[in-house]
């Protein structure tokens, strides 16, 4: 039987560890997307999402439901984001690792995909990523719920507290700097119009 | 944005709308409108739709599961995937190091069956405070003052009815293992030795296999990175032999261009002689 986020939260809420322990391994993939792709550095997001169910564990009695259990989670992620860019007192620079990760790689490649194409494809997120990195922190972060998670324009507004015209553009801004960047690269230029 | 050409209200927030598709039904209708007559919007609207395909682009690397950071969530216990035969081994190991710390002492001589516990050795005495008659003429247990030891006594008068005890019991005991001996723990303990050790020679296989094509995998792709590489670097070379050729080339007609003009010069002053 499937469970659903806020049964497993009654649950967890009740003492049964296990609940819990399923909301991490549903969650735990999106939390770290959002972290890497907000703070750009690969261990310092699987700390930030560690960090982001326990502090969600702890405070698991004081949820009241009045978000989704998803939305609770982001802002708590978000947070602990906000806090890394502040303490680092940097910007977030995405570092691709020195060496393509071949066994990754590997793993996530499509069986019909040549070599070439595998490493054309890392190629090209390295370029994404880079662009990314250029943008202030809420234009990303706006760019990051928006196109990897799927959140409304209002559900931005609501994790991030803002209003919802500042998150439209907080969007287009972002997206117009990526595409002048992106036009730059001999690579994705050809696809930008 | 507003070093555009077009004045279209809320135009920025209108096109992120129009992007994600959150624009309700009069807005986009109106818009639709619009980008018919607008180029400008028509070709942002599609420059950013490429930007949205190269961000579909970006993937985070693989993340490995998290530990589980809940204490207390119920998890398989190490016991269970220790193998039958290793915990009867290791029931069988405990016992041992228990009695051998427990010093046990069993004896069977002329004064009986007497079972000792304890490290001082006490001299065979009558039992004093602590006994524990358990019948008349049988075996006592006798706990001694002196070495907390703890003794299993019989009286030697009631030696032979309790050796006729013992042979029965003895026998009893033997059937009864018999019986049992073919679903026994050590039975069962052999056969899941055995059965445990197919399991383990199967899951070694499996790594090895798995490690073996993870090795040709990496192997290939490392390949492919020189390659890749060796292909950069001579396109570069390329690059600058071409650059360089190119700069000989214009020295050359330069060179060239001066010798025309000396000689044209030297031409005409000597037609003028």
């Amino acid at each position: 039987m499937t469970w659903t986020d806020e049964e497993l939260v009654a649950k967890s809420i009740r003492g049964d560890a296990d609940s819990f322990n399923e909301l991490v391994l549903r969650w735990e993939r999106p939390i770290y997307a959002l972290a890497y792709r907000t703070i750009g550095r690969e261990e310092d997001a699987r700390d930030v999402c560690q960090e982001t169910f326990l502090r969600a564990f702890r405070a698991l009695p004081g949820f009241r439901g009045q978000a989704k259990f998803s939305s609770w989670l982001y802002r708590i992620a978000l947070n602990l984001c906000r806090d890394w860019i502040r303490r680092e007192r940097r910007t977030p620079v995405v570092q691709p690792p020195e060496d393509v990760d071949l066994l990754e790689l590997a793993a996530a490649a499509e069986p019909s995909e040549s070599i070439e194409d595998l490493v054309a494809r890392q190629d090209l997120s390295r370029l994404v990523e880079r662009a990314m990195a250029l943008l202030p922190e809420e234009q990303r972060t706006a760019i990051v719920l928006k196109e990897y998670h799927g959140l409304t324009f209002q559900e931005i507004a609501d994790l991030v507290g803002c209003p919802l015209s500042t998150v439209k553009t907080r969007l287009y801004q972002g997206l117009t700097v990526l595409r002048r960047e992106l036009a730059k690269n001999p690579r994705t230029k050809g696809t930008m119009l | 944005m507003t070093d555009t050409l077009c004045g279209y209200a809320n135009r920025d927030e209108t096109i992120v709308g129009f992007l994600y598709d959150e624009l309700d039904a009069d807005q986009r209708r109106d818009f639709n409108a619009h980008l018919l007559t607008c180029t400008v919007c028509r070709d942002e609207v599609a420059g950013l739709r490429a930007v949205r395909t190269q961000l579909a682009r970006w993937e985070p690397p693989a993340l490995t599961s998290l530990r589980s950071p809940v204490p207390g969530a119920s998890r398989p216990g190490w016991w269970q995937t220790v193998p039958a035969w290793a915990q009867v081994a290791a029931a069988l190991l405990f016992l041992g190091v228990s009695a051998g710390i427990a010093n046990l002492d069993v004896r069977y001589d002329q004064n009986g069956l007497s079972v000792t516990t304890g490290w001082n050795k006490a001299q065979p005495a009558s039992p004093k405070l602590g006994t524990l008659q358990t019948s008349e003429g049988g075996p006592r247990l006798v706990t001694s003052p002196s070495d907390g030891g703890t003794k299993l006594v019989t009286d030697p008068s009631a030696a032979a009815a309790w050796r006729a005890d013992l042979a029965a019991l003895e026998r009893q005991l033997r059937t009864e293992l018999r019986a049992v001996q073919a679903s026994s723990p050590a039975a069962q303990a052999v056969r899941a030795a055995s059965s445990s050790d197919a399991e383990t020679l199967r899951r070694v296989r499996v790594l090895l296999d798995e490690s073996e094509k993870r090795q040709q995998r990496e192997l290939a792709l490392r390949i492919a990175e020189v390659v890749r590489d060796v292909d950069t670097q001579r396109k570069a070379d390329l690059r600058n032999i071409d650059h360089t050729l190119g700069l000989v080339r214009n020295d050359l007609g330069v060179e060239v261009m001066k010798q025309r003009q000396s000689l044209n010069l030297l031409y005409r002053a000597s037609q003028r002689q």
